[in-house]
């Protein structure tokens, strides 16, 4: 267990670092930053532009750039975003809860879907429900985000005269329903699939020749080997939610850490961009540690292989 | 797919249908993206001073020929049109209109439909209305069909080769490149992928020109989608080097490079096109999301992204919700037919 965890921590760490170094770097390379359109300025002399970069530290070089603004993000000081003039920090934990509930709206609303659809599904056999569970898994799954936030909008626009009388309730639960279309095909196929590959299991034959009700044998023995690969599912799909918020939160004009990104690439705020990179990248690695961390408590072969 | 149905054509009569289907709205799509310029009544940045955000014009029939009128604005703030009705326009198959490319080479005039009338007062046909510019959407959306999956399929290509080289050479090189290699491909695979191409993309300036906005698209595909492909061919690669025939290949004395591209290559290629035919979508979707966001392909060239953004006319999505979002359908559809030749493809 111990080990599990060490490692994971390790992984985190490393993805990060990577991730950070060549986002900054691309950035850098690329030329062009806030002071940009400045140089473009004629009323604003070279000599105050260099003093600029001087204050921003723009014209050291590029390691050394990176090692400043890595020792700051570690003590938690991401800089001052060059867009908004305030710290990135808190800007980023400000926006970041609203995205946070919306995405904990979404795995919801998925599992409410996926988890007693397969249920019920194993439990009664029926070709009809199957029939139905297979269109549900691939129509979710290829019903992109952005067609359905779109379409989520059209009818707030249609039921209401103007798009600001929708109650931001409904407005937030439309917003969670088209982020977790995807979730829904993920989990659904995932849980049903590993559901009914764990009914035809030895140990399932001993627990119905027990005498054991059919609810009781799915509900007691079958349910949490079958979650493990769900577990896997749901914390790597961390990234495509935090990804595919930045879309939903666009089109139905929530402020949250996606229309955050949006705005700090149109500006070209780095400092903020960085940020937000950072953030998102280490949330991704949470999730995934958090879905594996949760298969070991789940599941005790895994804990004894030390995976 | 015929080796399918031949092999066990009685279990998969179903799942068979499904795929033709399938194939069908991807064929549909390519022949949109081809033969755009044919399809479409009118250029796609022809403005119509006249009718801007015009709803779809109306087609009366005059005995059996579809005929439409002349439209007057009736309401300038909330764009609203009446029908002059005293004089008819036919419509017509195969008109002259303006002057495409067929193919890229042919040079010609015809096209599929359009009003026959040569007077300078004729109506324009807007099967699915106009745009604030008053260009007709219609033809907007063949064309932005056309750029967007030229752009989705070259981005496809590019990530394929870069991830097919990347997942060889971890799948057949040492442990210790292997474990850099698959380290790296890992920690891809769990980003957020939108962000990493916003972040990306925040390098480089916000107004950029048709055909430099679409290569900075592809390479930023090629550097975020290459990783998917990485994975599974090193999978694969793996699974075979162990086999007789490579090991034979191998005791022959043919070089790596030769093992890897003749011996290799050829019995994964059908697993990894599946693969590839997944990121066909992914990568339309992430320039619909970009073009939408107003960092992919720009004005006024049409992509299925930068239709979208009309949608944020609130009024104007009240009015002709199915016209602003048809650029949504299509990629529902374009979607969905690639998943239809997915899931058949591996029952």
């Amino acid at each position: 267990m111990i080990n599990l965890l060490l490692r994971k921590c390790l992984q985190g760490l490393m993805m990060v670092l990577i991730v950070s170094a060549v986002t900054f770097a691309l950035l850098s390379f690329a030329g062009g930053d806030a002071l940009t359109e400045l140089r473009d300025n004629p009323q604003i002399s070279k000599v105050a532009i260099e003093r600029l970069r001087g204050v921003y530290g723009l014209d050291q070089p590029l390691p050394v750039r990176y090692f400043r603004w890595l020792s700051g993000a570690v003590t938690g000081d991401l800089g001052e975003s060059t867009y908004f003039r305030v710290p990135v920090s808190g800007l980023v934990w400000a926006r970041s809860l609203s995205t946070f509930l919306l995405g904990t709206a979404a795995f919801a609303i998925a599992l409410t879907f996926a988890v007693p659809l397969s249920l019920v599904g194993v439990r009664y056999k029926s070709t009809t429900i199957a029939a139905f569970i297979d269109l549900l898994i691939l129509l979710t799954a290829s019903t992109p985000r952005i067609v359905l936030a779109l379409v989520a909008l059209a009818i707030s626009v249609q039921l209401t005269a103007s798009a600001t009388d929708m109650s931001s309730a409904v407005l937030f639960w439309l917003a969670a329903l088209a982020l977790s279309a995807p979730l829904i095909s993920a989990f659904l196929a995932q849980f049903y699939g590993e559901l009914q590959r764990t009914m035809r299991e030895d140990f399932i034959k001993l627990a119905r020749a027990k005498g054991l009700s059919e609810s009781a044998v799915i509900l007691r023995h079958a349910v949490r080997p079958a979650l493990n690969p769900v577990l896997t599912i749901a914390g790597l799909s961390f990234g495509g939610v935090l990804g595919g918020s930045v879309i939903v939160e666009s089109v139905l004009g929530r402020q949250g850490l996606g229309t955050l990104m949006v705005s700090a690439v149109r500006a070209r705020d780095l400092p903020l961009v960085m940020g937000i990179v950072l953030f998102t990248s280490t949330a991704v690695w949470l999730g995934n540690a958090i879905g594996e961390l949760l298969q070991a408590v789940n599941d005790k072969r895994i804990r004894d292989l030390g995976l | 797919m015929n080796e399918q149905l031949s092999k066990d054509g009685f279990t998969k009569r179903r799942t068979d249908r499904v795929a033709v289907f399938g194939w069908l709205v991807i064929g549909l799509f390519a022949l949109f993206a081809v033969f755009a310029g044919f399809l479409a009544p009118y250029d796609h940045s022809a403005q119509s001073r006249f009718e801007p955000s015009a709803p779809a014009t109306t087609i009366h029939f005059s005995g059996l020929t579809p005929i439409i009128y002349l439209r007057r604005v009736e309401d300038p703030l909330r764009r609203t049109y009446t029908e002059d009705t005293s004089v008819a326009f036919p419509v017509g198959l195969f008109v002259r209109g303006y002057s495409y490319k067929l193919l890229g080479i042919a040079e010609t005039d015809v096209h599929l439909f359009g009003v026959k009338s040569t007077s300078g007062i004729a109506p324009r046909i807007n099967l699915l209305g106009t745009d604030q510019l008053g260009r007709d959407r219609f033809s907007r959306l063949l064309y932005a069909v056309r750029f967007s999956l030229i752009v989705a399929l070259l981005g496809v290509l590019v990530a394929c080769v870069v991830g097919i080289s990347i997942g060889g050479v971890s799948g057949y090189a040492g442990r210790l490149v292997d474990t850099f290699l698959m380290g790296v491909t890992d920690a891809m695979l769990a980003l957020p992928t939108l962000i990493l191409i916003l972040g990306v993309r925040a390098a480089f300036p916000l107004e950029l020109p048709m055909t430099r906005a679409a290569v900075l698209l592809l390479l930023i595909f090629a550097l975020t989608g290459w990783a998917e492909m990485a994975r599974l061919t090193r999978g694969l690669v793996l699974s075979l080097r162990r086999r007789e025939f490579v090991v034979a290949a191998v005791a022959l004395g043919v070089s790596q490079t030769r093992v890897l591209f003749r011996h290799i290559l050829p019995n994964i290629l059908p697993s990894l096109r599946t693969r590839a035919l997944l990121l066909l979508p992914t990568f339309l979707l992430a320039e619909v999301a970009l073009s939408y966001l107003g960092v992919g392909l720009q004005e006024p060239e049409p992509s299925l992204g930068n239709m979208l953004t009309a949608a944020s006319d609130l009024d104007q999505l009240r009015m002709q919700p199915f016209s602003i979002l048809s650029p949504a359908l299509a990629v529902f559809l374009f979607t969905l037919g690639v998943r239809l030749i997915d899931r058949s493809e591996r029952a």
